[in-house]
């Protein structure tokens, strides 16, 4: 069912990121402050951008499974949530990079994106443990689902407070202040749609292998029967489908 | 083209920035490929399980299926 186009969305991702790293490397233009360290801005800003996107991808899909009981938009919101943490993480050590080239620092704690940023991902990683915790599936997915709303509301709020915020270190990307020339910012659209591809098929994956898992649990099920030790589901944080 | 993107090439200054810029790009190709690594991991069980459901279904249509018929000896 979620194996459903996988080769050709993989394709296309590989082709993208390909192209991507093409025009980084040799078709953008140096930029004249901070010449070629700025190639970095290329594959952390897309993976912020992706993250954050992901985040609030999963937040709507809890309000579907809330709202439907399905327990597949909870597992699709589980998986979107896990890979934009994993992104996030990218994201974070990127940008550390970027920073230490950039001001000479791994971490600057008044730069208010750095530290918004650190904000979500903390909260985020909260998720995980969150639904360990809770042992009943459908009060896990329940808790779960309400805990992925309000956080995906949380982060356009927050992106929102520090752009309203009056100290601007960060560079912007997007909005009326973004002055990136047409070599750039092509480079920068194709580096996006690469991540975003990448993102959409790592979750195509992750959802393929649980939706394997938990057909491969149900023929054991059927074969062997539930008195089997194998069989017995351990405490997880995985939604059972 | 390929030719007008070569000509228009900004050269590669490997200098200080070049370890930040590399060390960025790896660590997205690093985690890339500990997923890879960890969906073959996956895989692999997925395989494991399936073999041995296999068996215990084989073994199984066995044990429910009569016995061969015996070819009279007598004359």
């Amino acid at each position: 069912m979620y194996g459903r186009g996988l080769r050709t969305l993989s394709i296309a991702t590989v082709a993208v990121m390909a192209i991507a790293l093409g025009l980084v490397f040799f078709y953008a233009p140096l930029e004249a402050e901070q010449g070629f360290l700025q190639k970095i801005f290329y594959v952390h800003v897309p993976l912020a951008i992706v993250s954050l996107c992901g985040f609030v991808a999963g937040g709507l899909m809890a309000i579907q499974h809330l709202r439907t009981r399905d327990p597949r938009w909870d597992m699709r919101s589980y998986v979107t949530i896990h890979m934009s943490l994993i992104f996030a993480v990218a994201t974070l050590i990127t940008g550390s990079i970027w920073a230490k080239g950039s001001w000479g620092h791994w971490w600057v704690w008044s730069e208010p994106t750095l530290v918004s940023f650190l904000i979500v991902f903390l909260l985020y990683a909260t998720y995980q443990p969150l639904r360990f915790a809770i042992e009943d599936p459908e009060l896990q997915s329940r808790y779960a689902s309400v805990f992925a709303i309000v956080a995906g509301a949380f982060v356009p709020l927050n992106f929102l407070a520090v752009r309203l915020s009056t100290e601007y270190l960060h560079p912007r990307v997007l909005g009326s202040s973004s002055n990136l020339p047409a070599k750039m910012q092509l480079t920068f659209l194709v580096s996006l749609l690469g991540i975003a591809l990448l993102y959409l098929t790592l979750c195509k994956y992750e959802l393929t292998a649980k939706h394997t898992r938990a057909q491969l649990r149900a023929l054991r099920r059927t074969l062997v029967g539930e008195g089997d030790p194998s069989y017995r589901r351990s405490r997880s944080a995985v939604p059972s489908l | 083209m390929f030719a007008f993107v070569l000509t228009d090439t900004p050269a590669l200054p490997l200098h200080t920035a070049g370890k930040y810029v590399a060390g960025a790009y790896v660590v997205l190709f690093a985690i890339v490929l500990i997923y890879v690594a960890i969906m073959a991991v996956r895989l692999s069980r997925i395989e494991r399980e399936l073999g041995d459901l296999l068996k215990r279904s084989e073994r199984s249509a066995e044990a429910q299926s009569p016995p061969p018929e015996r070819e009279s000896t007598l004359a």
